[in-house]
């Protein structure tokens, strides 16, 4: 009975990881048949559609990196009459209201909005919020205060709004204290298959390309609609993803709007972010995922594609019960199809964030014209194990969450030293 | 000059069919000294470097050459592994059988994921590199 419970678990969830497999291999070849195509150094952005933007940046003691993020603001090539920054002092204990203040004395399309404990510190979606009932602008864009964009950002993101279907739009996010230690460099090869392959693909294919909450903006008549982001939501901005595509709108990838961002660097700092986003996926998850499955809205490509990425961070869990089942299995002598055994090994050599496997890292850092970052990808599975238990320990705090009725209102965020320059200033 | 081109063009070709060969006696050195295992792990990692390796940048001598290179290392780690399997069923017993058929995937993916990180930087570079 034991037996055959093991093998019906083992069959149905080497499929599964199949499945991901299948999607991920159709991503690298469609993003490398793309880049076939492609001219070598396309013209830079010369949309003519320029609607006024409002740049939103949460900023929850972030002293050492957001002097930089507002220098970079006032660099920004978009027209200035049509721009307005809003940095959201949100409950800072630091210098970060000052340094803000400072640049909005010198610029006036810097506007500070500070938020005191009773009022703010609730997180990055409660932050967002009030800024958005300030915004004026038909487009809003977010950035991380650790963000370092380009000065032609805002016009290759806003170009793709010119479609009144595009709901939203996400730029990509490039890591910059890359050189720094192993745990930067696998970053920045999650980064590059994530990016590079996974969210340009979906654009390709008309999936569901993912809004990652930064780098990027959506229409603010949109998010109005919806009453703002979901402040109950760890991850608004994969909520947000789906909310755009239940309504009808759709999120387009702009892979030439290139900002830079200083990624974690120690193992710690990477559980605790991890653990957010893999407990704030799994929320929305159980939020949209009947919605997605029954939506009129979605296409059937979309509906699958969205299945897949709701369940994105179930997976580490569900592989490494695949591998307990199947090695059971083999081990009391039982016969497991050796293709799905292979099946399930493979995976642990991808990412987490995107599920993106080795040759699909391998392909995205080609492309970026890297030669030597993808050699790391051996030590993937190491990473992979260790997410294991970062999704395991989420999925367990999610529950216990729910079942005795806690909800999260604070920062969860990751701490920003300033660190890296890699692209800036080598 | 035409000569010259002419010369290089048959080599390359003599090398690609002298490539293919080596491929295919990869495949039945397996089959016949390894397992049938390893036979269908080449066949996958051929189908699968071949698919994407081979839309790259790069002279398809030097793709095919790698590609070869991919069959011979993996005869050799397939046919390692597979004796070593054997001389420790010999000492342990018949139980060693299931660990070894347990870590087989992970022994040949232990060779696969480095082989194909470094092949990729054997090509040409892309476009789009990243500059500030």
């Amino acid at each position: 009975m034991l037996t055959e419970i093991l093998n019906l678990f083992f069959f149905f969830s080497a499929l599964i990881i199949g499945a991901y497999l299948i999607r991920h291999y159709i991503f690298t070849l469609t993003v490398l048949r793309s880049a076939k195509s492609k001219p070598v150094n396309a013209a830079t952005c010369k949309s003519v559609y320029e609607p006024s933007v409002s740049i939103l940046i949460p900023a929850h003691n972030e002293e050492k990196v957001v002097g930089r993020l507002l220098q970079k603001m006032t660099e920004l090539s978009y027209p200035k009459d049509k721009l307005e920054i809003i940095l959201i002092n949100d409950a800072s204990t630091d210098s970060t209201g000052r340094i803000a203040e400072d640049y909005s004395n010198q610029h006036k399309l810097i506007k500070v909005l500070h938020r005191d404990k009773q009022t703010g510190g609730k997180g990055k979606a409660s932050a967002l919020n009030a800024a958005l009932k300030q915004a004026i602008g038909e487009i809003v864009l977010c950035f991380d205060a650790d963000y370092l964009p380009h000065s032609d950002i805002i016009a290759k993101i806003v170009e793709k709004f010119s479609d009144p279907s595009v709901g939203a739009v996400q730029g990509r996010p490039v890591v910059l204290n890359e050189p720094r230690n192993i745990v930067t460099r696998l970053i920045t090869l999650e980064r590059i298959g994530g990016y590079r392959v996974d969210q340009e693909a979906r654009d390709i294919l008309g999936l569901i390309p993912q809004f990652g909450g930064t780098v990027g903006g959506f229409r603010r008549s949109i998010v109005s609609g919806f009453g703002g982001f979901d402040e109950s939501m760890l991850t608004e901005d994969t909520d947000l993803t789906f909310q755009i595509y239940l309504a009808g709108y759709k999120i387009r990838y702009a892979g030439d709007a290139e900002c830079y961002e200083e990624a974690v660097d120690t193992w710690k700092a990477y559980w605790r972010q991890r653990h957010r986003w893999a407990k704030g996926h799994m929320q929305v998850c159980f939020k949209h995922e009947y919605q997605v499955l029954t939506s009129k809205k979605l296409k059937w490509k979309e509906k699958i594609d969205g299945l897949l990425l709701l369940h994105i961070y179930f997976m580490p869990i569900i592989t490494f019960l695949s591998f307990l089942a199947g090695g059971s299995l083999i081990l009391f002598g039982s016969p497991v199809a050796g293709a799905l055994w292979f099946v399930v090994l493979v995976s642990f050599y991808s990412f987490v964030g995107n599920y993106a496997p080795f040759f699909e890292i391998g392909i995205g850092a080609h492309l970026d014209g890297r030669k030597r970052v993808q050699w790391l990808a051996p030590l993937m599975i190491f990473s992979f194990l260790y997410n294991v238990f970062i999704c395991t320990k989420a999925f367990f705090d999610l529950i216990v969450g729910k079942l005795l009725g806690r909800s999260h209102s604070d920062w969860e965020k990751t701490e920003h030293l300033g660190n890296g320059n890699c692209y800036i200033e080598n | 000059m035409r000569e010259k081109v002419n010369q290089v063009k048959t080599i390359n070709r003599i090398a690609t069919v002298f490539s293919v060969e080596i491929i295919i006696l990869c495949l039945i050195a397996s089959l016949r000294f390894v397992n049938i295992q390893s036979t269908i792990t080449l066949i996958i990692f051929n189908l699968f470097f071949a698919s994407l390796f081979f839309q790259l940048n790069g002279s398809s001598t030097t793709k095919i050459g790698m590609l070869t290179a991919g069959n011979i290392i993996g005869v050799f780690w397939n046919s390692f592994f597979y004796y070593l399997s054997l001389s420790w069923i010999e000492y342990f017993g018949l139980s060693f059988n299931a660990v070894f058929t347990l870590i087989y995937p992970i022994l040949n993916l232990m060779w696969i994921v480095p082989f194909w990180s470094l092949s990729l930087s054997f090509l040409p570079k892309m476009q789009f590199p990243k500059t500030a």
